[in-house]
């Protein structure tokens, strides 16, 4: 397989390597089946991993999942870890949306239930979860909430009585990543977070009723609380404009601070500062308290959601059986000791559209799943699949435990428009059984499940290579879009 | 209201812009027209209130990647929508005049959020007719 003048060497079915050239400190892996290879090779993502093999302190090799496509600076699907110690940091490496991620809410009905209403609960969903763009939260924060926000997550969710303890711990880091400092957060990006708290956004952001539609892992699936036919809600958003500032702003700081200390580097949105400078230690602090405001926001979105199933079903909450089963982000950094060259070291993981997905027996995960692994949550394009998988040994082994997070883009924006021009997209999402709710017609046509690759391929390559085990398929009844 | 010159060009995640001018200036208030006609039609808007941004920049790619955030944060940050631009350039201080108002929901649709404009791919150059910009917003 050639990408330009680069020879790609076949690992395996699922792994390719990147040979390192140039000023690669390391080589480039990507998990892929030979036929989305043929895809991957078309666009600049292939580039971006070489790019990404030149950063100081990066380890083993620059990773792309089976979902990566063109991004900014790192591909969007790209893991890289750097030493705690002599690598750096990059804004570029998490991406605009600081910890967009997902969670998944189960329930004890059963999707055979809620058909006859689904309409009205699809709307229903639409009215109570604010959605788009300008949309306002339904919580009114002050200067002073805002800072609890940034430095507790969905704590702070939890002491207004917005999450339960089951909600803190079936999340991510328990909804708090630790050494959040507010004041490394400027003002313009906590204008832009004040009104948005618990708003849904736009652009590939959703929420979903899903059916459990295929069970491929009983133990897991059992531990996770779900089963054949069941009523789900999965949740797709992230940190909101405040995010956004955060990473535009260090952007700016570290480009100044890579002139400052002659660090040249093939793309500007490299741009990245070390891990124990100044710089790179205040953009951490930055990002845990952006990463905290995206765990609450993800928390609000599910407690909207939650009481207005209750509300709209006439049900208590014991009958509803609406837990969190898990929210995992897929745009973060983090701190984990991983093992690399036969020693246990501290490094700093980069997924930039990738979900950390650590094996059973993992003290990182709550404890009723510590015998089965993290779950992991795969949303796919709409109207087709996603998927819950369970962290394994071999993704700590080969990719810094992390695996894929989603179907990945195919088409431009302008392609997927173009494609339907003329056509409802309601209206064809209905004869494929999917109700949609949306604020913009343009955002769902750019949203066409065309557009995104197939994501029941992309996981069976991580299932494949090891790297995740499937659990279960859902299947979208309905979507409330922004 | 002048007609702004842009286009979009593929770009697998996020919407890859095309801009032209006659002159560095033209070129800029170009881009910043394309961002603000990305987010609302700019027809809609009137061109009641005036806001101004100030930003320096060595090369002519920073001084509009500069730009086009302050341009955008006008939006996101203080949910301004601009119908007009003017850009001067006084050596690598760029200044921007806007007449626009302030976002109404009632009268304007924006239905896209722009997260960032992003340094990635961004370009700068002299064509046969002019200037000519190339840049990626992260959507």
């Amino acid at each position: 397989m050639r990408f330009r003048d680069v020879e790609i060497r076949k690992l395996s079915d699922t792994m390719w390597e990147i040979p390192r050239e140039g000023g690669m400190r390391v080589p480039g892996l990507i998990f892929a089946s030979e036929a989305m290879m043929g895809d991957i090779v078309r666009d600049e993502a292939i580039r971006q991993v070489m790019n990404v093999a030149h950063l100081p302190g990066i380890l083993k090799c620059s990773i792309g999942m089976p979902d990566i496509h063109w991004g900014y600076g790192f591909p969007i699907g790209g893991v890289a870890a750097m030493d705690a110690e002599e690598g750096v940091v990059s804004p570029g490496g998490v991406g605009y949306d600081i910890n967009c991620g997902v969670r998944l809410l189960r329930s004890d009905l059963t999707v055979d239930v809620l058909r006859p209403k689904l309409r009205e609960l699809v709307g229903a969903l639409h009215r109570e979860v604010p959605s788009g763009v300008g949309s306002t939260g339904f919580v009114r924060l002050t200067a002073a909430d805002e800072e609890k926000v940034l430095v507790e997550g969905s704590r702070w969710a939890a002491s207004r009585g917005y999450a339960s303890a089951e909600d803190i711990d079936c999340t991510e880091s328990g909804g708090k990543l630790p050494d959040a400092d507010p004041e490394a957060v400027s003002v313009i990006a906590k204008k832009r977070g004040r009104n948005q708290l618990g708003t849904l956004g736009s652009g590939n952001h959703f929420l979903e009723i899903d059916e459990v539609a295929e069970v491929f892992d009983e133990e897991a699936a059992r531990a996770f609380g779900l089963f054949p036919g069941q009523a789900a809600v999965l949740i797709h958003s992230g940190s909101r404009g405040l995010g956004y500032q955060v990473c535009d702003d260090y952007l700016v700081t570290m480009a100044d601070y890579m002139r400052r200390n002659a660090i040249d580097l093939p793309d500007r949105q490299l741009a990245c500062a070390h891990i124990r400078s100044p710089e790179g230690n205040r953009y951490l602090s930055a990002l845990a308290a952006a990463g905290n405001y995206a765990f609450a926001n993800r928390q609000l979105l599910a407690h909207q959601a939650r009481e207005t199933f209750l509300r709209f079903l006439g049900m208590g909450p014991s009958d509803l059986g609406m837990r969190l089963v898990y929210d995992c982000g897929h745009n973060n950094a983090k701190f984990e000791v991983h093992e690399v060259a036969g020693a246990k070291r501290r490094v700093l993981v980069h997924r930039k559209g990738a979900t950390r997905c650590f094996p059973a027996g993992s003290a990182e995960i709550p404890a009723t799943y510590r015998h089965v692994g993290q779950p992991v949550l795969i949303p796919g394009e709409m109207g087709n699949a996603s998927f819950v998988l369970a962290g394994s040994p071999e993704a700590m082994r080969v990719s810094f435990g992390s695996t894929c997070h989603g179907a990945g883009r195919r088409m431009s924006r302008t392609q997927a428009r173009a494609s339907v021009r003329g056509k409802s997209i309601v209206q064809e999402m209905e004869k494929r059984g999917v109700l949609v709710a949306c604020a913009s017609h343009k955002t769902l046509a750019e949203e066409i499940p065309e557009a995104y690759k197939d994501v029941s391929e992309v996981v069976a390559v991580v299932h494949d290579a090891g790297i995740a085990r499937k659990v279960a398929r859902l299947r979208p009844v309905a979507v409330v879009k922004g | 209201m002048r007609r702004c010159r842009y286009r979009l060009l593929a770009h697998t995640a996020d919407l890859l812009l095309e801009a032209r001018g006659t002159d560095l200036p033209g070129l800029f208030s170009s881009c910043v027209l394309a961002l603000f006609s990305l987010l609302a039609d700019r027809r809609t808007v009137r061109g009641a209130k005036v806001r101004t941004a100030e930003v320096t920049g060595d090369t002519a790619e920073e001084q509009l990647f500069f730009l086009l955030r302050e341009a955008l944060l006008m939006f996101s940050a203080h949910k301004f929508l601009a119908r007009t631009a003017r850009v001067t350039i006084k050596g690598k201080r760029v200044t921007l005049t806007v007449a626009g108002e302030t976002y109404d929901s009632s009268r304007h649709l924006v239905d896209r959020e722009i997260k960032a404009v992003t340094a990635h791919a961004m370009v700068v150059e002299r064509s046969p007719w002019g200037y000519l910009a190339r840049f990626v917003v992260d959507v």
